[in-house]
């Protein structure tokens, strides 16, 4: 008989990584039908596009660094999936390639791949994509436009003013709340129905698939901001806090488990301080929304939230050790106290 | 499952998987059939019991306390000599599968409340409790209030609760049931512990049940006893949580502290997963450690920040249990914060 020995535990929990990436991608899946439902099945060929050139490009950045190609690692398909939902149904199909390979080949696999990396990748492809082609990453068609999968030099398309464009121009949004409620106005694919975005989350977080408290603390940030500087009249917030790529960003971006800091207080101050920064960026920015450059700013300072969350809770351990010991804890575990605090 | 910030304690919920164990009773295995042993000391004698005859029973009967590891009768002199405030049993149970020492404490209630009553006298404390681990939802046996006229406390909580109940209480005198059982009969009928109260379970197990086994059979005659459904690809002594995978069943014993033999058909496959930084072993680690930095720093190969870091790790398994990417975290945290021990102890 073949035994093998195993170390404890003995009994793992059912929830892998391929689970939980799993149920992102499956969360995207509603945003997609509804980016279907109104733009078209151009919307499909565009994450089919993002999705299966993450997956090559990580596979081969893998191969090219010696390691084998994980195929239950769907890291990569989530962050393929993620970038086109970013943009515009008409974006072209090579802006989604690049963003990706960018997201991918830069941000990613350099640092170490799965796990290792310190920027959100498909944060970065997208910052690359806005740096490079605004026009185009922010150029929205009106919803229910016909788009044909494939654009020619005379494809004409209605362009509308997305809300985040009329705020940035100052003034408030033509559209009514219902409409920027149900996502019926122009803006990136799979950004605009915040109730759609709502249910993702509601879903993530039943599965336990991601810290819904970096969500919160991220609204929370942003619409103490927008509350506190309207940048036209007093309904200005509520659509500040629906419109552009924040509300995907706090249902998929902000809580992105590789990137965000592990302890509670630190992923407050994270989300919160990423929510400020946003809303900032829009008031001082050049572009209509600057979010993705927001959670590249804070990606980069999580090692500090991270340092100063372990000596917090170095700092809690210590208190609660003293207390063991005035309590008169056996003679065995005092040596351990005295040990450890040595 | 996450629990509250504040206290710093987390813990696991996890599916008990008690029965049909647990409604069973105490059962003993027909091809290891429980050989009755007696010693021969005229200086117990149950109608006439001091603190001493106690000791002398307890250390005639080598009996050993099955909680802990210890001999009862150097626990029961460390109690004689200072002064405890209660006498709690540990019927607690909070891993999954094993039931042993709670189905002596619901099947042999008699025996157990009779044991208390002695150690009450002899150790003149006044109050004695039973501690029964309280998030068991699936079991079918209900758990009364009372044993005999001893009260039992449901510890409740999240899963390592017996470390977390442990922690900073000197005063109280901790002994395991079983141990109890093994005392009534070696006062009352001059019995030597010749046998363990083992949880036998296991998807391979063809008739799991509590067994009463006797000592020194090797966990493969058990296993053989009790029936195999298959060959089982992973044997473990112990708990499912902490116990220890072992290799060869003919050549490990049942020993006085055993308390549970499991057998599994499927051994856990290596998806080559990594570490997605998840935290989800920060938020179940009930000593508030960080196993995510500490196997961050032992894969950049440092190994002194790793030691220091993992200090205060009990081995409770939990982020090793939640882990996504089935990493080998408290195996790997143990074995830092032991090197870092020696270390110390060297310096």
């Amino acid at each position: 008989m073949t035994v093998y020995t195993q170390n404890p535990p003995h009994i793992r929990s059912r929830e892998s990584n391929a689970s939980l990436m799993l149920s992102v991608i499956v969360a995207m899946l509603p945003l997609y039908a509804i980016a279907t439902y109104f733009y078209g099945p151009r919307a499909v060929l565009l994450g089919l596009t993002g999705a299966l050139s993450a997956g090559v490009t990580d596979a081969l950045c893998m191969y090219l660094g010696g390691r084998v190609p994980n195929l239950r690692d769907f890291s990569s398909i989530v962050t393929g999936l993620m970038i086109p939902l970013l943009l515009p149904a008409t974006v072209r199909y090579n802006i989604v390639i690049v963003a990706v390979l960018f997201g991918i080949a830069v941000a990613k696999q350099p640092f170490g791949g799965v796990g290792e990396n310190i920027f959100n990748p498909a944060a970065a492809g997208m910052a690359f994509a806005i740096v490079c082609w605004p026009a185009d990453v922010f150029s929205y068609p009106v919803p229910f436009e016909r788009i044909p999968l494939f654009l020619t030099a005379d494809t004409v398309f209605r362009v509308g003013t997305s809300p985040a464009k009329a705020l940035a121009l100052g003034g408030l949004p033509a559209n009514t709340l219902i409409d920027t409620l149900m996502g019926n106005v122009p803006g990136p694919m799979g950004c605009t129905s915040v109730l759609v975005l709502f249910t993702c989350l509601l879903f993530l977080a039943v599965r336990r698939a991601v810290h819904v408290r970096a969500t919160l603390a991220f609204l929370a940030g942003a619409a103490a901001l927008a509350v506190l500087t309207p940048r036209a009249g007093g309904r200005a917030a509520l659509y500040e806090m629906m419109c552009g790529m924040l509300p995907f960003a706090a249902v998929f971006m902000i809580n992105d488990p590789v990137t965000s800091p592990k302890r509670s207080l630190p992923m407050l101050v994270y989300g919160a301080t990423t929510g400020v920064i946003s809303i900032l960026f829009r008031h001082l920015g050049s572009y209509e929304e600057s979010v993705i450059f927001a959670i590249l700013v804070m990606n980069s300072a999580v090692w500090m939230l991270d340092l100063w969350g372990e000596h917090l809770a170095r700092e809690r351990r210590r208190e609660k050790h003293d207390a063991g010991t005035r309590a008169g804890v056996p003679a065995a575990s005092r040596k351990n106290v005295r040990h450890s605090q040595k | 499952m996450s629990g509250s910030g504040h206290s710093g304690y987390k813990g696991i919920l996890l599916e008990q998987n008690k029965e049909p164990l647990l409604s069973k009773g105490i059962k003993q295995l027909e091809k290891l059939p429980v050989q009755e042993q007696h010693y021969l000391d005229s200086r117990v004698d149950p109608a006439n019991m001091t603190p001493e005859s106690l000791v002398i029973a307890a250390r005639q009967a080598q009996i050993v306390d099955e909680s802990d590891g210890t001999q009862l009768w150097k626990k029961l002199e460390q109690a004689l000599e200072d002064s405890r405030r209660a006498i709690v049993v540990d019927a607690l149970d909070d891993e999954p599968y094993i039931s042993s020492q709670l189905c002596v404490a619901l099947w042999m209630p008699g025996e157990l409340e009779e044991a208390i009553d002695l150690l009450r006298r002899q150790l003149r404390i006044d109050r004695a409790v039973v501690e029964i681990y309280r998030n068991l939802t699936d079991i079918f046996t209900p758990i009364p209030k009372r044993i005999g006229e001893y009260r039992v406390r449901r510890v409740g909580g999240t899963y390592p609760a017996e470390k977390r109940i442990r922690r900073g209480e000197s005063r109280l005198f901790k002994v395991g049931a079983c141990a109890l059982i093994h005392l009534y009969r070696a006062v009352f009928q001059k019995r030597v512990q010749t046998t363990s109260f083992v949880s036998v379970a296991g998807d391979c197990i063809a008739n799991p049940a509590n067994y009463e086994v006797p000592l020194n059979a090797t966990v493969g005659q058990v296993l053989n006893a009790a029936g195999l459904l298959a060959q089982p690809k992973r044997i473990v002594v112990g708990g499912s949580m902490t116990g220890t995978g072992i290799g060869d069943p003919e050549a490990v014993r049942v020993l006085s502290a055993t308390r549970g033999i499991l057998a599994f058909a499927e051994q856990f496959e290596d998806f080559g997963f990594s570490c997605i930084g998840c935290g989800r072993c920060v938020d179940v680690c009930p000593q508030g450690l960080s196993p995510y930095f500490i196997y961050k720093f032992l894969r950049a190969h440092q190994q002194n920040i790793a030691a220091h870091a993992a200090q205060g790790c009990t081995c409770c398994g939990a982020c090793s249990y939640i882990c996504p990417a089935k990493l080998d975290l408290s195996h790997r945290i143990y074995l830092a914060a032991s090197a870092g021990r020696r270390q110390k102890e060297k310096s």
